[in-house]
């Protein structure tokens, strides 16, 4: 990684954004699968009281 | 109940969208690591919450072998599943940050050998519950994983004071500029919110597919009623 003049990191946002990124799509995936499954637990649960 | 947890949710993803674009936009870069020092903003959240969460986890299988309710297996398992998430995002975001101050993605560095041990035990609990289909022996069992595997957590918050290690002291307002604690506080409060939420929204799908399991004794019954 290069360093500026004052011995600064410089050009890390690559990395910010991607650590940033896979944050919001881990969380946004995991909120995806509760209302999947949550569904499914319905559906499961409906066709149980029907039999 | 259900509303209340929803709403603590949407809170936490708006607090989560603030503090993200506080710290990618508004906060000073670092005076040595430049602009890459923003990954702490959603770094250190995700470890604090993500211990708290292992803590919770441990206090919910206590409860369990404590009481033998229900409810507690329920939540343990949402608080284990979002200790693994936030452990998993915790190695991820270190590598990142990692790779360009230190320049290895990894190393064998106590704080993170400690992180990765967590991570992989908590993971494990996961797994032995998903081997396990009878429902009481199933919550027992990970109780008691959870318990062991806890033990590894203060090793996790305490090991930089204790050995040699890289990583950073853990942080606190004493050691952070005050320009760099808002937006860690907001995500800190964020994490915590979002954490609870799903905490809650998994520990109800456990509970209604623990009502759509049926006991063997029932089906043998029925089977027998039929046949």
């Amino acid at each position: 990684m290069a360093e500026g003049p004052a011995g600064v990191i410089i050009g890390g946002w690559p990395y910010v954004i991607t650590a940033y990124s896979i944050t919001a799509v881990a969380l946004a995936l995991n909120i995806a699968r509760l209302a999947a499954r949550e569904r499914k637990a319905d559906r499961e649960k409906e066709s149980d009281s029907n039999d | 109940m259900r509303n209340v947890a929803t709403g603590i949710g949407l809170l936490g993803i708006l607090l989560l969208l603030v503090g993200s674009y506080v710290g990618l936009f508004v906060a000073p870069p670092e005076r040595h690591m430049g602009d890459v020092q923003r990954i702490m903003y959603v770094h250190v959240p995700t470890a604090w919450i993500g211990l708290l969460c292992s803590t919770f986890a441990m206090i919910f299988a206590v409860a369990y072998l404590w009481t033998g309710r229900n409810r507690w297996d329920d939540r343990l398992v949402g608080a284990l599943e979002i200790s693994v998430i936030l452990g998993g995002l915790l190695l991820v975001q270190g590598m990142l940050w990692g790779r360009v101050t230190w320049g290895v993605w990894w190393t064998w560095d106590v704080r993170l050998t400690t992180s990765l041990i967590m991570f992989l035990l908590f993971a494990g609990v996961l797994a032995l519950r998903s081997f396990v289909e009878e429902p009481l022996r199933r919550a027992t069992w990970s109780s008691v994983a959870t318990i062991i595997a806890y033990v590894d957590v203060p090793l996790v918050y305490f090991c930089v004071r204790w050995f040699r290690s890289l990583h950073q002291m853990p942080s606190s307002p004493e050691t952070v500029h005050s320009s760099m604690i808002i937006p860690l506080r907001i995500n800190a409060f964020a994490m915590l919110f979002i954490a609870i939420w799903l905490i809650a929204w998994r520990a109800r799908i456990e509970s209604k597919s623990r009502g759509a399991e049926r006991p063997p004794e029932r089906i043998e019954i029925k089977g027998a009623l039929n046949g």
